[in-house]
C-alpha cells in the first residue's frame, strides 16, 4: 500500500519536501473539513483561494472532519505530513501516531538560526539571523 | 465511518470563474461573503514573482501604492515559500539592495518560530497594556459600524471597504486600522485579530495575532497610532484625507496621545 501525504492549509504545493520524503507513488490528500474553516472564522473569499491553490496539484481531496477522515482513509498506511506550528494540527498528528507511524517534514527554511535564539524581539532575532537571511539558499533539511 | 462513506472530490481546473465559485458554494455553502478579484492562480503567482522589485520595494514599501508584490496570501499557504522569494531577490539586486526586502521576509519566519514555541500568545496577552488602561477597559464586541464600513471617519470606511471585499490590505494600512479598532474605539484586539482572520486571505494566526499585539501594545514598548497628516502622506488621491471627513484622527501625535491614553504614564 502506498504511504500518504497528508497536505494541510499551511503547505499548499507539489514541491514541499513532504513529498521527496514520502517516496514515489504516495498519495496527497487534503481535507476540506468545513467544521475547522468555521473555527478559523474563513470567509467565503478564503475558501476560494483555497479551493483554487488545491486545482493546481494532484491531490486527493476529501471532505469530512481531518482527524476522523484521515484515520479512516489512511488504514494504517504510513503518514508524512509537512511539519507546521498549528497547534489543531500538531493534536490530529500526535492523536494518529496511536495507531499509525507519522512523520512530520520541515519545509525549505529561510534561516538557519540556533534553536535557542532570542524570541524576545523581532531585532534581537534579526541580527542573529540576517547574516542567514541574505545568504543564498541551503535547500531543503531532510 | 467505511472509506466507501468519505466524501470525495476533484477540484476544478476552470478559467471560468463562476464554474469555480458555484462549487465552492456547493462543498460550503454556511460560508459568507462574496468572492476577491486576488484568486489562487498559480500563472499570476508566479509573474509576480518574477515581477519582484526589492529596491523600488526598499523605497516606496511604506507608501500605500508602493511597490509590494501581494504575495502574502500565496506565502501564507504554502504555495510559495520565504525561501524562494529570498532567492530571487538576491538574485536580482544582490543581497544590500535586497536587505529591506528581505528583513519583511524575515518577520514571517519570526513570527512562525513564535507561534510554535509559545502557542498560548496567540490568544492570550504577552504582556500588559501600556495605554494606561486594563484588558477589561477595551470592549468584547465588534461595532456594527467598522463592520459595515460606516464608521465617521472617510479614510478607515475606505480602507474598510478594500479589506471586506478584496482580502487583501497593504501593511501600513493594517496599522492604521488596527490602531483604529484598539486605541480609537477602544475595542480587544482579540476582537480585531478575529475580524482580520477572517476576511484577509493571508490571515495567520501567528502574523496577524502577534502584530495587533504589537499595535495593542501588550507585545511592545508603547501602542501604535498615528495620526491623518500620516495617513496623507503615505496615500493617494484616491484615498479621503479631508480634514473635515477625518476629524477623529486629525491632530497633533501629542494631542492625540493625550485623548486616547489619558492615563498613560509619561516615558522618563
Amino acid at each position: 500500500m502506498s504511504t500518504l501525504i497528508w497536505l494541510h492549509e499551511d503547505a499548499l504545493r507539489g514541491d514541499h519536501p513532504v513529498f521527496k520524503a514520502a517516496g514515489e507513488g504516495a498519495e496527497a490528500v487534503f481535507i476540506w473539513d468545513d467544521a475547522y474553516f468555521k473555527s478559523e472564522g474563513y470567509s467565503f473569499k478564503r475558501l476560494v483561494f483555497i479551493y483554487e491553490l488545491l486545482a493546481a496539484l494532484d491531490i486527493t481531496c476529501l471532505q469530512g472532519e481531518t482527524a476522523q477522515v484521515l484515520d479512516s482513509y489512511a488504514k494504517g498506511r504510513d503518514i508524512y505530513v509537512p511539519e507546521t506550528p498549528n497547534p489543531h494540527f500538531k493534536a490530529i498528528i500526535s492523536e494518529l501516531r496511536n495507531s499509525h507511524n507519522v512523520t512530520a517534514v520541515p519545509d525549505v527554511p529561510l534561516v538557519i538560526v540556533p534553536d535557542d535564539v532570542d524570541l524576545r524581539r523581532f531585532f534581537r532575532f534579526w541580527n542573529k539571523a540576517k547574516k542567514s537571511a541574505l545568504s543564498p539558499s541551503v535547500g531543503p533539511l531532510l | 465511518m467505511t472509506s466507501k462513506e468519505l466524501i470525495k472530490f476533484t477540484p476544478l481546473k476552470s478559467d471560468n470563474t463562476q464554474d469555480v465559485l458555484s462549487a465552492v458554494r456547493a462543498l460550503s455553502p454556511w460560508a459568507e461573503g462574496e468572492a476577491s478579484s486576488i484568486r489562487g492562480n498559480m500563472a499570476q503567482m508566479r509573474e509576480a514573482v518574477l515581477a519582484i522589485d526589492p529596491t523600488a520595494y526598499g523605497r516606496t514599501r511604506n507608501h500605500l501604492d508602493g511597490a509590494v508584490t501581494q504575495l502574502s496570501p500565496f506565502i501564507r499557504h504554502g504555495a510559495l515559500t520565504l525561501d524562494e522569494v529570498r532567492n530571487v531577490a538576491i538574485e536580482k539586486v544582490g543581497p544590500k539592495e535586497a536587505e529591506k526586502f528581505v528583513q519583511q521576509l524575515t518577520w514571517r519566519d519570526y513570527w512562525q518560530r513564535l507561534y510554535e514555541k509559545y502557542p498560548e500568545r496567540i490568544w492570550h496577552d504577552v504582556e500588559d497594556y501600556k495605554t494606561g488602561f486594563g484588558p477589561n477597559d477595551y470592549a468584547d464586541q465588534m461595532p456594527d459600524d467598522i463592520l459595515s464600513a460606516q464608521t465617521g471617519t472617510a479614510c478607515i470606511n475606505q480602507f474598510l471597504e478594500q479589506l471586506l471585499e478584496t482580502g487583501w490590505i497593504h501593511n501600513h494600512v493594517r496599522l492604521y486600522l488596527a490602531a483604529y479598532i484598539c486605541h480609537w474605539r477602544r475595542v480587544k484586539w482579540q476582537v480585531g485579530a478575529r475580524f482580520f482572520l477572517t476576511h484577509l486571505l493571508d490571515g495567520d494566526p501567528a502574523s496577524n495575532n502577534l502584530s495587533w499585539q504589537w499595535v495593542a501594545s501588550t507585545f511592545s514598548h508603547k501602542p501604535y497610532f498615528f495620526n491623518l497628516d500620516n495617513v496623507s502622506k503615505y496615500s493617494g488621491p484616491d484615498i479621503n484625507t479631508k480634514f473635515n471627513a477625518n476629524k477623529e484622527i486629525a491632530g497633533s501625535y501629542e494631542a492625540l496621545s493625550e485623548r486616547l491614553f489619558p492615563y498613560m504614564e509619561p516615558k522618563r
